[in-house]
């Protein structure tokens, strides 16, 4: 994988901290409906989740068709908490279905081992069943019906904050695995399992840690969503759809970089909302379509698109020196 | 002891449509290296194919099998030489494959719901109907059938593979694709024949689950799971495992009817597909080359 993301300096923390800052005060001082903040904040949701699949898919090289299971899991371990007789707060019961599904991810250690296709298939088959099982135990997850928490407006609002510092949370963690000799690590893992052994790398240990990190973001990430709807369903929650939403993020963004999984995970928000509300027949082909060609021409999704258009600016404005050079 | 005949019996003519599905799976797989998750697709639209052609054409869905079978064979020999030949080969072609061919799904799926929306579709002949006493049971005429070409297509794969210039030509390929350029063999024709052919037996499966069951655009991605299961579990190439995984796999799901609810038995064949991963990553039979 090029570098890019290893490259970004330090100093970018400071932008970094203007953009939060300006996205955390825009709802106080922009007058913005209800209705764009909650795009907003579905955005942010789907950027930690994205980033947090990228740890797997892109930084260890484990494309995972499966990530609905911990999403589902999170989110209904957080919801049935919240539904308890003495119900906890929020923001515990979303921390406790993160760290279940931390724990369910640890289960995935013995297809670890499994690579490439095998791993991503191995990971279909899990999410399918998590899927089924879990429709099924109707205790649970209410079955066919799903669960509905006490609609809470504040805390709809309250959430924008919510999901703004688990983005911001997770886009740092994904910087500073990425710079880390840890993001090092993961890189020799993915170019090579049994290399990467022989020169000293735990691969083994660092693929279970990478994969119970994933598992819980993207679990807390599916609390704060039962939070935000209010009901969820399994169907929904667990379904092979998201699984895929996971992946097409990050793919349309950029695979193992910093900035693609957030870039994917915005142009999928908006754009899974202005086709499901002006031409949902053409929703799933268009995905298709950009699937296709970005495997095709550029792997590294907008990242590398952007990548290239810079180089290409760069390239204009050297060339008129290039020519009077005699 | 009466329902287990029956159980028994269901089994074995689920399993023909399993291996069916699984055949073309394995053997792109087994010379490629490609996994086609465009299969479940293709399966998908071979059922289409044969609706449309029984619904307009008024032609019989066995009688449709040659141009079901050319039309999904010359559209993965398209797939083949418009994508799929420009994937990078070997580990790091994995994911890519995988993903591009997950588009390819979405498209045809998409395709097929502005074709055919998304209502519930079924091939109903006058035989559908019918069945004929079998063992102190009554078995479905339409499903013998399916079992009889289920058993005859292997058959001939197994042929093709080991009597003709093709087969050879493609079992060379799956061994060494650099040595068999240096004895002459055109290597990218190969592959697109074999991609074709592949897409081609998921096409007939489609066409063969499309008398069995009713289906919509969504149809195939249930099916490409059990295809992976059979796979994995015959061990690749191998056509004789694919049989006998389709079997374990059919009398598997089958028998768990007995004991759990009938919605949980399709996680079965799921978990079983995860246990052969992790268990037995050649197969039951250990890897082979094609044949």
């Amino acid at each position: 994988m090029r570098r890019w993301a290893a490259d970004v300096p330090f100093w970018s923390a400071v932008p970094f901290v203007i953009v939060v800052a300006a996205l955390a005060a825009l709802p106080l001082s922009l007058r913005i409906s209800p209705y764009e903040r909650n795009l907003v904040t579905v955005a942010f949701l789907m950027i930690s989740g994205a980033l947090a699949w990228n740890w797997m898919g892109g930084y260890l090289g484990q494309v995972s068709f499966g990530h609905a299971a911990m999403f589902g899991l999170g989110g209904f371990v957080a919801a049935r908490l919240m539904l308890h007789e003495n119900p906890a707060p929020a923001p515990i019961a979303w921390l406790l279905g993160g760290i279940a599904a931390g724990v369910f991810s640890l289960g995935a250690h013995p297809m670890l081992r499994l690579r490439g296709p095998y791993f991503s298939i191995a990971t279909i088959g899990v999410g399918e069943a998590s899927r089924l099982l879990f429709t099924y135990w109707e205790e649970f997850t209410g079955g066919a019906s799903g669960v509905s928490l006490p609609i809470d407006i504040g805390m709809k609002a309250r959430l924008y904050w919510w999901a703004l510092g688990l983005a911001a949370l997770v886009v740092t963690a994904s910087f500073v695995i990425r710079r880390s000799t840890l993001g090092l690590q993961l890189l020799a893992i993915k170019a090579d399992v049994d290399a990467a052994a022989d020169v000293g790398v735990n691969a083994t240990f660092y693929q279970d840690l990478v994969m119970v990190l994933s598992g819980a973001v993207v679990g807390i990430t599916g609390g704060l969503w039962a939070s935000f709807f209010s009901f969820i369903e399994p169907a929904d929650m667990f379904g092979f759809d998201r699984s895929i939403g996971f992946v097409l993020m990050s793919v349309i963004g950029g695979v193992g970089t910093v900035l693609g999984p957030v870039l994917g995970a915005v142009v999928f928000v908006l754009l899974r909302q202005f086709l499901l509300a002006s031409y949902p027949q053409l929703y799933l082909g268009l995905y298709g379509i950009l699937l296709i060609l970005i495997i095709l021409f550029e792997p590294l999704g907008l990242t590398g698109l952007g990548l290239r258009l810079a180089r290409a600016v760069r390239r204009r404005r050297r060339a008129p020196g290039v020519v009077a050079a005699p | 002891m009466d329902r287990f005949v029956d159980l028994a019996v269901s089994a074995v003519l689920l399993a023909g449509l399993y291996a069916t599905m699984a055949y073309g799976l394995g053997l792109i797989y087994g010379v490629l290296r490609v996994v086609n998750l465009a299969h479940g697709g293709v399966i998908m639209a071979g059922a289409y194919l044969g609706w449309i052609l029984h619904g307009w054409a008024g032609l019989d869905p066995y009688l449709s099998i040659p141009l079901v079978v050319g039309a999904t064979f010359l559209l993965g020999m398209a797939m083949y030489r418009v994508l799929v030949r420009h994937l990078p080969r070997g580990p790091a072609g994995g994911p890519a494959s995988l993903l591009l061919l997950f588009g390819v799904w979405l498209v045809l799926r998409n395709v097929a719901y502005l074709l055919f929306t998304g209502n519930d579709q079924v091939i109903r002949t006058s035989y559908s109907t019918h069945a004929l006493p079998l063992l102190g049971s009554f078995v479905s005429v339409n499903r013998l059938a399916v079992l009889a070409i289920a058993v005859v297509t292997p058959a001939l794969l197994h042929l093709v593979l080991r009597r003709t210039y093709l087969g050879r030509a493609i079992r060379a390929v799956a061994q060494n694709a650099d040595s068999c350029t240096l004895v002459g063999i055109d290597v990218e024709r190969i592959y697109t024949l074999t991609f074709g052919i592949g897409t081609a037996l998921a096409g007939l499966a489609g066409l063969l689950s499309a008398t069995i069951f009713s289906f919509n655009p969504g149809f195939g991605s249930g099916e490409l799971l059990k295809s992976f299961v059979v796979v994995v579990l015959g061990g690749l190439g191998s056509v004789f495992g694919t049989g006998v995984a389709a079997l374990i796999l059919a009398i598997v799901e089958v028998f768990a009817i007995l004991v759990m609810p009938s919605y949980l038995t399709a996680a079965v064949g799921f978990v079983m597909l995860v246990l052969v991963l992790v268990l037995r990553p050649g197969g039951l039979f250990g890897q082979r080359v094609l044949g």
